[in-house]
């Protein structure tokens, strides 16, 4: 799947399957309908930002016919908010609506994450080979996305010392992984700390 | 036609353009942002391990991509293959950047007005080559061209734009191979046989030998037949001063084929072919009571002169006022041949054409009027119409009456097809 056209399919339909897979089963409580309602319009609509993205904007609206205006603030709506955001709260907050899963939000996990590298290939016009960079740190990620799922299955095996050290460990690195994103949190990317030179 | 303009010309050597690209998240790192602390929210309030490990991966990302470098200048250099082009004519710009370190680099190009990009207006790379098309003739910027500088790890995002130069688009001039000449030719040097002897190759008439007489050219059967020596006498070639006279006051008709756009077409056609005969030719613009002019020259640079002029009236000289008696001499040499491209809307420019044959040049007007008024079902309207095209057609009544041939061009077929009546025989200067 290298065409530009394939990538945003592929964003579209991991999308849809990261919004099956956080509903069903459906359940009735704690907003369930509201956060399944945002999280099909963010997929929806990230997937027609998509698909509109080689749609090109006249720089000058001045004296255009009003269809047309109503046609580019519709596009201008569409780029400018940030539908994948919303649309991963919204599921995640689905899928803690369930009782407790853990294989089945690590998959979860798993899709989101390629879900968005998906979308963010789509939309920069990217091949796969641009993430070859991040294989490793993906798979880092996909070790921690296992433990924490382990973490989560362990009360289900009883309660023992083994389970509690697991649990710590899986605490660890996900409070290591935190620690490590603090920075990048803290600072704004161009500042001058940003641009010292390696020499 | 070729473009004037080599691709190693001094105007291509473009100074290289240093950038500060304006650095900022990606959309990808703010989702991942979203995703990691949203997932360490819910598994702290749920007290659900599972969720953490779903915020991990994306927070890892964030913090590899942490250490990355961002290069805080980038050169840029844009070169398009010429700086000069003819409408329709295939053009190439060459992008290249330095300095971005190991970020990928994404060039965007949003062309200008009236340029066409052919193919893509995006690319990947440290080098990139675009290719478009100026549409139409004017003094237009090729656009501009965005940079997007992308780190490692797809997280941030440097964002710079680079202002591409003017481009020079000449009109296409029309198909023109044959030329009118004037019965009277000045004596100068030329390729146009006149109506006196003298060392051309073209045969003018016999007549008795003197002595001085090339032996060669003398005429033995003629000779026989009179019983005296005849020899070959061959008719002198002569240049022609030729002066385009384009009528800039009134572009009506489609974009692209207006008369404006004719007019330039045409001029460009004559300039070039009355200068492959080694005439001198000059151009005079004629927009709204005032003219520009380009005094008559020789050789095929000029010709790039008259169209630089006819696209900006800025060089040679200028005046105001609908009256010619202001030019001048040297921008109007006196029998010079003037050829004027207008679709005779404006009665200001038919007096001085009707001013200038009664000095006494010898004109040929070209009508470049392709439109006509908008036709409506009213009656008024009819009438209206039918009043404007007896107007055109006095105008144009008149001036033939003052022996100005008119001839209509219609832009699509070549210029030798109007002209074919007036190429076959010389002009007469009827005063």
């Amino acid at each position: 799947m290298r065409s530009p056209v394939a990538i945003r399919v592929a964003a579209s339909l991991l999308g849809a399957g990261c919004v099956v897979w956080a509903t069903v089963p459906q359940v009735h409580k704690g907003l369930a309908d509201l956060a399944l309602f945002l999280a099909a319009i963010g997929v929806a609509a990230g997937a027609l930002r998509l698909a509109l993205t080689a749609v090109p904007v006249p720089e000058s609206s001045y004296l255009l016919p009003t269809g047309l205006r109503v046609w580019l603030s519709f596009l201008e709506t569409l780029r400018k908010v940030p539908w994948e955001e919303g649309a991963l709260i919204a599921i995640l907050w689905l899928e803690v609506l369930h009782p407790s899963r853990p294989w089945h939000t690590a998959v979860l996990g798993a899709a989101l994450i390629a879900y968005l590298l998906a979308t963010h290939l789509a939309e920069s016009a990217a091949s796969l080979g641009a993430l070859r960079p991040q294989v490793r740190v993906l798979a880092v990620g996909a070790g921690l996305l296992a433990l924490g799922a382990g973490a989560g299955m362990l009360p289900e095996a009883g309660p023992g010392a083994g389970s509690a050290l697991l649990r710590l460990v899986a605490a660890g690195a996900l409070i290591a992984a935190a620690g490590l994103a603090l920075p990048y949190v803290a600072r704004q990317p161009g500042t001058p700390d940003n641009r010292r030179d390696p020499l | 036609m070729s473009s004037p303009l080599g691709p190693n010309d001094r105007l291509l050597r473009v100074a290289p353009t240093e950038l500060a690209p304006h650095w900022r998240s990606s959309r990808h790192a703010r989702r991942l942002l979203t995703l990691g602390l949203f997932g360490v929210f819910i598994a702290t309030v749920a007290r659900r391990p599972e969720f953490a490990g779903v915020a991990a991966p994306a927070l890892l990302l964030l913090a590899a991509g942490r250490v990355q470098r961002r290069p805080p200048r980038i050169t840029v250099r844009a070169r398009p293959s010429s700086r000069r082009g003819f409408e329709g004519e295939l053009m190439a710009l060459d992008v290249d950047v330095e300095g971005q370190d190991d970020c990928t680099v994404r060039w965007t190009l949003h062309p200008g007005q009236e340029i066409g990009p052919v193919g893509t207006t995006a690319a990947d790379g440290q080098q990139a080559r675009f290719t478009f098309t100026p549409e139409r003739w004017g003094r237009r910027q090729i656009g501009t061209i965005d940079v997007v500088l992308r780190d490692r790890w797809r997280l941030a995002e440097g964002h710079a734009s680079v202002t591409l130069p003017r481009l020079d688009c000449y009109p296409a001039p029309a198909q023109q191979r044959t030329k009118v000449v004037l019965r009277r030719l000045p004596n100068r040097l030329g390729e146009h046989p006149a109506r006196t002897s003298g060392e051309g190759i073209e045969f003018f008439g016999v007549r008795e030998y003197v002595p001085g007489d090339r032996q060669r050219s003398i005429n033995w059967p003629a000779s026989t037949r009179r019983g005296r020596l005849q020899v070959n006498t061959f008719a002198a070639e002569r240049s022609q001063d030729v002066v385009l006279l384009v009528d800039a006051t009134s572009d009506v008709g489609a974009p692209g084929t207006s008369a404006l756009d004719l007019a330039l077409r045409g001029a460009a056609a004559a300039a070039r072919a009355y200068a492959d005969a080694r005439d001198r030719v000059g151009v005079i613009t004629y927009q709204w009571g005032g003219a520009s002019w380009l005094v008559p020259g020789l050789g095929r640079r000029q010709v790039y002169r008259i169209i630089d002029s006819m696209l900006a009236s800025d060089t040679g000289g200028w005046t105001r006022g609908a009256n010619f008696r202001r030019l001048p001499r040297a921008a109007l040499p006196p029998g010079a041949l003037v050829v004027v491209f207008s679709p005779l809307l404006d009665q200001r420019f038919v007096e001085a054409l009707r001013d200038m044959r009664e000095r006494g040049f010898s004109m040929l007007v070209v009508d470049v009027l392709n439109a006509e008024p908008p036709a409506r079902q009213r009656r008024v309207d009819r009438m209206a119409r039918r009043i404007w095209r007896m107007e055109q057609e006095a105008i144009r009544f008149s001036l033939r009456e003052l022996g100005v041939p008119v001839v209509h061009w219609d832009g699509v077929q070549s210029l030798d097809l109007p002209l074919a009546g007036y190429t076959r025989r010389p002009l007469a200067a009827r005063r």
